[in-house]
Parts: C-alpha cells; structure tokens; sequence
C-alpha cells in the first residue's frame, strides 16, 4: 500500500455527470468522480464496461457527450467546449499495448516529444534524460537502440512509462498496465507505478481488471458499472464491500452473490 | 414500394457517402497542406519516407516498365507493319508512354504498391493506438505522419513516372534490336520525332495529380480502418479498388483539359 500524505480537499481531476454516447450505446451514464493530488486512483470494472472511454476523457482524446471534466480546477471539455492541448503537457499515458512508435528506436521514442517541445535541449542534454527516465523503469541505457520490435510485452510497458514521464508529467494515465502479462512481470509494472508515485509524485489513475494489481497500487478504488461509479472507497472499504456487484468482481464470481444489500 | 424503394435508398446512401468522403478528404488535404512549411523542421522524416517508397517500388517498376515500352513497341510495329517507316515505332512508344503509359501504369502499379501499404501503415497505426500517443505527447499527428507521407507521394509518384518513363522506352529499343529487326538509330530517331515538350509537361502534371490522389485514399482509409485485420485488410483493399479508378477517371479529365 502506498505512504503517500494526501489532501482529501485538494482534487486533480474532477468529472462531474460525465456522460458519453457512441452512437445509440451509452457508454457512460453519469460519472462523479474526484481524485485527489499524489494519490493513485484505480478505476475497475469489466471490460467493455467504459473504463478507458473515461481514461480518454481525462487526457482529452474524446469529447463528453454531457457533463464536464476538471484538471486542477481548470474545465478541459464539455459539451460545448473543448480545449486540451494545453493540458496534456501535464500529463502522460501509458497505453494498453504500449503504443510505441515502431519505427523508432527506444530511445527515439522517449526523446521525440522531447525533443519537439523543448528545442532549446541540446542533443546531450536529451540524450541524459533519455538515461535517466530508462534507469528510473530500471532499464540499462544500452536499450535505447532496440526497437520495439525486440522487446517483449512488459517491456514495451516499461518503455512506453518511460516515454510517458519524458516530459515530467503531474498526472499519469495507464490503461489495462498489466494486461497481457504474466504474474511476475505483471508486479514489476505495479511496483513500477508505486515508484513513479514515490519518486516524481504524480498523481495516477490505472484502469485495469487485474484486482491483484488494483489492491497493490491503489490508494482508492472506484467500481464502474452500468455506466456509473457504484462505489469509491480504498482498497479495505471496497474489499469489506457489501454492494453485491462489488464484490461479485473483486472476488470473481459468475454469479451476484446473495446476502449482501442491493447495490443499486 | 418499400421493396421498391430499397435499391434507390442503398445508391443515395452510397452517393451520400460518397460525397461526404470527398470532403473529409479535401479538408484532410488542406490540413496536411498548411503544415507542410513545417517540413523544414523534421526534413528527416519525409526523407526516410522518400528512400522508402522510391527503393522498395523501383525493382517492380524497372520490370512492369521495361515490358510495358517492350509490348508497345511490338505492339505499334503489328499494327503499322508495312504502313509506316520503322522509325514512327519509335515515335508511337515515346509518344505513348511520355503522355499516357508511364504516369498511368507507374501510378497504377504505385496504389498496389505503396498506396495500400500506406492504409495498411495508418490503420494498423490506428489500431494500437500510436495515433493516440502521438496527440498524448501532444505531436500533431498531421505534421509528423500526414505531411511527410503527402510530400514523399507529391515528389516520389513525378520522379518513378520519369524513370519508368526512361524505362519504357529502353524497353521498346531493347524489344526492337531483339526481336523487329529495327535498328538503334531508326528507333531513336523516331523517338525523337514529333516530340514536344508538352509530351513530358503532360505526362508529370498527372503524376503530380495520381501522386495527391494515390495518398490522399491512402491516408483516408488508413485512418477510417475497422477493427483487427480484417479491418485493415478492408482499407488496403479500399484504397486500391478506389485509387484505381480516381486515377482512371482523372486520367480522363486532365486529357481532355489538355490535349482537347
């Protein structure tokens, strides 16, 4: 569990009745949700359930159908509005598959933003930041030649988390980070996010179903489900849940379990 | 009449479509347009695209445009035989090729080529997400991917027409010495013959307009790719049914605003 001293008071990010609609499938009904500067917000719920569709909406790459969303007090999009270009410098995602570029080198992937938004750098300078981001995820400089095509899946992530914090962001985004993994690699990436808390405290939000990684990682958890947050609480609060769609995912039952008080 | 109806509503849903394409691609285009004084910024990246297409479609294009110049030249000389001196064969290739061959089957061979490659490149790009990094990072996707690719299609597509062109013509003097019994000098002399500036003017003013069209498909079904492998396997086949026949259809129109 993270020690990390947080405000309750002082939110980063801030979604107020978000609501999103693809189509004729509403995705997201009515989403509230705070989350608080420094902490690690893990949201879950089943897959297709929207968890990167409000990911999406924190970083500004998709649009709310109703509702708003806050970055440290600042309105990013509604409706009606939609500015994010500024915001997302603050900001870094960790992709689900890494989304690394393929074409470049590992070390070309982490110095290119660099490298395009601080002109001033010298190449030596870039390439000393390069170092340090690769030791921060604890990969020797000599990997920056490889190319992605010669990593294997947690590496990919751990270089896709070195790209995403190139830019020294305040918030850290990462969908499904364990995803695809085996056990142990899957726990390097979650110590990999405690690190990342500990070292540059960031505030993070990971999207996964892996509750192995959520009770790791989390300072609170929020449940989606039906399109709303069911239930916020940390990770003791949600694993004494009595909501019975809590529990059902946290403990992996096909079936509600009965005895508990109705969620709804 | 609801049955009735049906066949209609499906082809106005088609032209709907359709033109709604156009536009997203025209905006699309003056998009990519605007960015390209950035170029100077990262040369690099649309000169890696350049030595990309121009090495990996030179060996294709050097074999379709040596037997192209070589059918054309058997070709005139079957069907001038004994009408006409040698010479016009080498006239009636040059002439050929210069003005319609060489930018048609370059440009033609080019959206098989590299046109599907470049839906495939975007729409697999699409599909793990590195377009989203890239606006993440806060890079403009239409600067670092779009324009390079749009530059290295405007500039490549006129200079392999040129050298396929080249080619064509070695390929009918390389047909006559074997096989017409026509020699170097008469072949060249009538490749010289009647030639106008205009002939080659023509012939890269459609290369340049086959290069935008070949890319912009490209791009556009890149972009709007479906989900997995069968969805990019869609948009490469899109691009080249599509590219196929804008370039047949421009190819019309630009002959009959230049040569009519």
């Amino acid at each position: 569990m993270p020690n990390v001293i947080i405000d309750p008071n002082d939110v980063m990010i801030e979604l107020k009745h978000l609501r999103k609609v693809f189509g004729k499938q509403v995705v997201l009904q009515d989403i509230n949700l705070d989350i608080r500067r420094g902490e690690t917000m893990v949201v879950i719920g089943q897959s297709g359930g929207g968890k990167s569709v409000i990911l999406k909406h924190m970083i500004g790459l998709l649009q709310p159908t109703g509702g708003e969303v806050s970055i440290d007090g600042i309105t990013i999009s509604t409706p009606d509005f939609f500015d994010t270009r500024t915001i997302r410098k603050r900001m870094g995602m960790v992709f689900q598959m890494g989304a690394l570029f393929d074409s470049m080198s590992t070390g070309e992937n982490i110095a290119f933003a660099l490298r395009e938004h601080n002109p001033n750098l010298s190449e030596e300078q870039i390439q000393n930041i390069v170092t340090e981001k690769l030791e921060l995820i604890n990969l020797k400089p000599e990997f920056r030649s490889k190319m992605p095509s010669e990593l294997s899946g947690g590496m990919r992530k751990r270089v896709a988390l070195a790209r995403a914090i190139a830019l020294n962001p305040e918030v850290i985004l990462y969908d499904e980070p364990t995803t695809g993994l085996d056990p142990i690699t899957s726990d390097v990436i979650n110590d990999l996010i405690l690190d990342m808390q500990r070292k540059l405290h960031v505030t993070s939000v990971v999207v996964t179903h892996d509750m192995a990684s959520a009770f790791k990682v989390a300072d609170r958890i929020a449940m989606l489900y039906g399109g709303h947050i069911i239930q916020t609480g940390t990770v003791d609060e949600i694993k004494n849940s009595t909501n019975p769609y809590v529990q059902q995912f946290i403990t992996g039952q096909r079936e509600l379990p009965t005895g508990l008080e109705d969620g709804d | 009449m609801t049955v009735l109806l049906t066949p209609f509503k499906y082809i106005a849903r088609l032209i709907a479509e359709g033109i709604m394409a156009v536009g997203e691609i025209a905006w699309l285009l003056i998009q990519i347009i605007k960015r390209v004084p950035l170029v100077r910024k990262n040369p690099e990246l649309t000169i890696r695209q350049m030595v990309n297409i121009g090495v990996s479609s030179i060996p294709l294009l050097f074999i379709t445009s040596l037997f192209t110049g070589a059918v054309a030249a058997v070709q005139s000389e079957y069907q001038f035989r004994g009408l006409i001196p040698d010479k016009f064969i080498g006239t009636a290739v040059a002439k050929m090729v210069l003005i319609e061959l060489g930018p048609i089957l370059t440009a033609l061979v080019l959206a098989g080529r590299v046109g599907s490659a470049l839906a495939a490149e975007i729409g697999s790009m699409r599909e793990k997400e590195e377009l989203a990094a890239y606006e993440v990072l806060n890079l403009d996707p239409l600067r670092y991917l779009a324009m390079p690719r749009f530059l290295t299609f405007l500039i490549m597509v006129p200079c392999l027409t040129i050298m396929s062109s080249f080619l064509a013509i070695i390929g009918g003097w390389i047909v006559c010495l074997v096989g017409l019994d026509i020699t170097t000098y008469t072949y060249f002399t009538g490749v010289q013959y009647l030639f106008e500036n205009m002939d080659l003017f023509s012939g890269l003013i459609k290369s340049v307009v086959f290069g935008i069209i070949i890319f912009s498909l490209g791009y556009y079904h890149g972009l709007n790719a479906g989900a997995g492998a069968k969805g990019v396997g869609q948009a490469t086949m899109k691009t080249v049914v599509s590219a196929c026949v804008s370039l047949l259809v421009f190819d019309l129109f630009i002959a009959l605003l230049m040569f009519s």
